[in-house]
């Protein structure tokens, strides 16, 4: 991968190779709930093996690209160095406090935007802009303000996955079938009631598809952030997102890159099975929407 | 417990955007404590409108609505709808959805759980207590929905349609249910309905309203032994006199649409 890639193209490939396999898992999940652990794993295990088959082939064919057996070994080598665990560690502790506090914030305003009309009609188109915009603009602006830290990183990261959050959430609230609002009022909730028992519930499905969107566009933000300046590689350590890149850029040597690419899907993979996936099936199966007869 | 409803010389618009049209008109009803009043006419002619009225959704732009001697100047736990649709809350249990107004309404956790019990027995529900609204049949949700509205003990019941999205069988049980939690529990209820013999099967008397505004065309009293079904030959007959007055206002024209094509007609 050479330097002049964009943020953007760096990140692509990676979510373009998980949602298949996702897919195929969201599929098996929910029609045969019954079925053996097995049963659900097979799928998973077989798609990873066709790609790992695609891979090995395009490494033979292509000599800059290491082969599965040697990012394998390289794997190896970083969990022993403690590289692995490093940069999964800083990866989850930092999205994990960014988007936490993006889909806090993105949701609260979100509710209150959907139901106060003027303030829609005041903030949205700027949040439609904002949310058009690639938020790694925002890094060099954020680096010259308030320095090269982890923290201005942060708060880019935090803020940017905002309005994609909030602009999915407002949409979520006006979708609310009246004719529920209409119930909740006839049995006397009113106001925060009204909101907190009626539309944020029937809204969760819609929210639930904007922080995925926020997620996404977090961890963008943070890779871009790591290809910028690489502060969350940590200045002494080199053991990062942001120093590997570094690294591959200077040999040229892809080895280690695809090695933590390896990692980075490992982990987005890991979020989308334990949260997101499961909280869908839940909002699904409780609103009746798996016995539909489509496939999910 | 139950309260009079009294509208007096209401009108009422549409809601929504456009040139103001009326919906109701010089309406003056007067209902008892205690009675189960139908109200039938045909699509259009400010039934739901005359609901809404009553519940507080709305406020009429002429006329007075009172409930138990008080004005209605909002909505309230005293007036309590039931919908077309089962508006229950799908992503919550049946017990849930039952206890919604209670929980709404204050009442502490151990009286609501045996409300809602109680409740869930009285409609054949207390099997289906833990399950959520997809999982249960037309009928078995405009019982829960039923079971949510009496669950409150309303003075006043506001059903809008409840049973037209149903099934025959399904409906013929839940009139006689009706009737019988009705007399169990003296609510005053409002039937409206577009099913003219539904109308006379349910209620003590029929309200007949027409179009173009809505006002009433005429009062049939039933005073038919209960419970009463629709097949019965009595009740067929009482409908037979409700539709004629409906149809003698369609031929006068009263109620064809004031805007609109010219041969534009009402069907019932």
């Amino acid at each position: 991968m050479s330097a002049s890639d964009s943020p953007r193209g760096a990140v692509s490939p990676a979510t373009a190779t998980t949602s298949p396999a996702a897919d195929a898992v969201a599929g098996l999940a929910s029609t045969s709930a019954r079925g053996s652990r097995w049963k659900k794993g097979l799928p998973i295990l077989v798609t990873g093996l066709v790609i790992l088959a695609l891979w090995a082939v395009a490494a033979a064919f292509v000599d800059t690209l290491p082969s599965p057996a040697e990012t394998a070994r390289e794997l190896g080598r970083m969990a022993r160095d403690g590289e692995l665990a490093s940069i999964f560690g800083r990866v989850t502790v930092f999205m994990a406090v960014c988007f936490s506090i993006a889909a806090v914030g993105g949701v609260a305003l979100g509710l209150l935007i959907g139901a106060r009309p003027a303030l829609d009609r005041g903030l949205s188109p700027y949040l439609a802009a904002l949310q058009g915009m690639p938020t790694s603009m925002w890094i060099p602006v954020a680096a010259v303000v308030l320095g090269t830290s982890a923290w201005s990183l942060g708060v880019v990261v935090s803020i940017g996955a905002m309005p994609a959050i909030m602009l999915a959430t407002r949409s979520a609230v006006k979708s609310v079938p009246p004719l529920l609002i209409r119930a909740g009022r006839t049995f006397g909730a009113d106001g925060r009631t009204l909101m907190r028992h009626v539309v944020l519930p029937a809204a969760l499905p819609g929210i639930m598809t904007g922080l995925e969107l926020g997620w996404s566009i977090a961890f963008r933000c943070l890779v871009a952030g790591e290809i910028f300046s690489g502060v969350l590689s940590g200045s002494g350590s080199g053991t990062g997102i942001g120093s590997v890149i570094a690294r591959s850029r200077e040999t040229g040597d892809l080895t280690e890159m695809m090695a933590t690419i390896m990692i980075v899907l490992a982990f987005t993979m890991l979020v989308d099975r334990l949260l997101f996936a499961r909280v869908h099936h839940r909002l699904r199966v409780s609103r009746g929407l798996v016995d539909a007869g489509l496939p999910h | 417990m139950s309260s009079p409803v009294t509208l007096t010389d209401v009108a009422q618009q549409f809601a929504g955007h456009g040139p103001a049209r009326l919906a109701l008109d010089g309406v003056t009803l007067s209902i008892e404590a205690g009675e189960l009043v139908s109200i039938v006419g045909p699509s259009g002619c400010g039934k739901s409108t005359l609901l809404d009225l009553v519940a507080g959704h709305t406020r009429p732009v002429r006329g007075t609505v009172d409930v138990g001697g008080t004005r209605v100047t909002g909505p309230g736990l005293d007036r309590v709808m039931v919908f077309q649709e089962h508006a229950l809350f799908p992503w919550a249990s049946v017990r849930d959805n039952v206890g919604f107004g209670l929980k709404n309404a204050g009442v502490p956790d151990a009286e609501r759980e045996a409300t809602v019990t109680q409740w869930l027995a009285k409609v054949g529900l207390t099997d289906a207590a833990e399950l959520h609204p997809h999982q249960l049949s037309g009928g078995m949700r405009q019982r829960a929905a039923l079971a949510r509205a009496f669950a409150l003990r309303p003075q006043v019941l506001l059903m809008d349609e409840p049973f037209s999205a149903l099934d025959a069988p399904s409906r013929d049980r839940l009139h006689v249910e009706l009737q019988d939690l009705w007399q169990e529990t003296g609510t005053t209820i409002i039937f409206v309905t577009h099913n003219v013999r539904e109308a006379v099967a349910l209620g003590s008397r029929v309200v007949v309203l027409s179009s173009g505004p809505g006002h009433i065309i005429g009062e049939v009293a039933v005073g038919l032994q209960r419970p009463r079904v629709v097949e019965s030959d009595r009740v067929v007959a009482l409908a037979r006199e409700v539709r004629g007055l409906l149809d003698v206002a369609d031929q006068l024209g009263i109620s064809a649409p004031r805007s609109g094509s010219e041969d534009g007609h009402v069907s019932i």
